[in-house]
């Protein structure tokens, strides 16, 4: 619930970024609010349980994020904005597949104590 | 009111982009792939139910390609996009295993809750079949004592507290039905005895329909002499021999 305004304003926040950076069309700054985002929605999966139902995805949801973070350094901010944005989408399907991983696994173990129930 | 604004600002950028920008960017094969895609998943009955908004969001990431400046932001966007598609297929797939256990878990409620009444009519039947026993072990009982006055189907007095017993017993349980046999000792012909049983028997079924038993739950018979149940040669044995039998089923 604390999320889903947090997100949208991390969501106007870009938009509003890529609009002046668009405006001015040279070097970006910082895309704190990209990487504060990929961040947070990496742990959010970890605590939904995305290490067992996809640490694939979560590996390379964090391989992302610490390459942005190293392109930050470098003062690459718009390959770093790319690295965070796609950062933070892998780990939302993380988050969406240890969800279903465990929605699954509730209707089979539902269904299967429904069987020895018809026995 | 921000969106607004945010829309007015991006439009302009989307032209002056475009006006600045020299040659379109070829699209790559990735993005190509991301934009099927997403034509196949917004076509799927389950993700427009479950998560139209995710999969709106891969086509949000989809249109920005417009305005992308380089090869590498195509390959982003490409990136991008696919994996909010996938994101949007698991969601769905989770919503849809959620809503298969809430029906598993009613379906579940509803037998167990069947299995509750199945059990509670089952104690109530055996309750019924006991006290159904019981109350015609007293009605055969009192049956015994049933007298008729020689030679005609009048009962003695004293014989009603068997026939009020059979009543209550036949309106108390409304599947049983009953059949009354009328016998005789071997005083008198055949013929007379066997219409005089049966007499006897129609008797106590008329006397059980005026006290509201269905006619259709009631059969007579009549056996004359012909099934004694002691010796014809002693007044006692005579005695057992003049009866009404009662089964029940």
């Amino acid at each position: 619930m604390i999320k889903k305004p947090n997100t949208m304003l991390l969501i106007r926040a870009s938009i509003l970024s890529v609009a002046v950076s668009g405006l001015t069309a040279c070097g970006i700054d910082t895309p704190k609010a990209e990487l504060a985002y990929a961040e947070a929605t990496i742990h959010a999966a970890q605590n939904m349980g995305a290490n067992n139902y996809a640490a694939v995805e979560l590996e390379r949801a964090k391989n992302k994020l610490q390459q942005a973070q190293s392109e930050v350094k470098e003062d690459n901010n718009e390959l770093a904005l790319r690295l965070a944005k796609e950062s933070a989408a892998t780990a939302e399907l993380a988050q969406a597949k240890a969800k279903d991983g465990k929605a699954k696994l509730a209707e089979s173990q539902i269904q299967e104590s429904l069987k020895i129930q018809l026995k | 009111m921000k969106k607004l604004t945010v829309k007015k600002l991006v439009t302009p950028v989307l032209i002056a982009t475009l006006a600045v920008g020299c040659a379109e960017l070829q699209k790559p094969q990735s993005l190509l792939d991301a934009e099927k895609a997403y034509q196949t998943a917004a076509n799927d009955p389950i993700i427009q139910k479950y998560s139209a908004d995710q999969l709106a969001n891969a086509n949000k990431t989809l249109l920005t390609s417009a305005t992308a400046t380089s090869e590498e932001d195509l390959a982003s966007i490409a990136y991008i996009s696919s994996t909010q598609i996938n994101t949007a297929k698991h969601m769905a797939s989770a919503e849809q295993a959620m809503q298969n256990s809430k029906d598993l878990l009613i379906q579940q409620g509803q037998l167990a809750a069947a299995a509750v009444i199945a059990e509670q009519d089952q104690a109530q039947q055996q309750l019924l079949a006991m006290q159904a026993n019981e109350a015609e072990r007293e009605i055969l009982l009192a049956f015994g004592k049933i007298e008729f006055v020689t030679g005609t189907s009048d009962l003695v007095p004293g014989a009603a507290t068997g026939i009020n017993m059979l009543a209550g017993y036949m309106s108390k349980f409304k599947a049983k039905e009953v059949t009354i046999a009328g016998h005789t000792d071997n005083s008198g012909s055949d013929t007379l005895n066997q219409d005089l049983s049966q007499q006897r028997a129609d008797f106590i079924r008329n006397l059980l329909v005026t006290k509201g038993v269905a006619e259709s739950r009631i059969t007579t018979l009549g056996y004359g002499q012909s099934q004694p149940i002691a010796e014809n040669t002693t007044r006692d044995g005579r005695q057992k021999n003049r009866r009404i039998e009662i089964t029940f089923k």
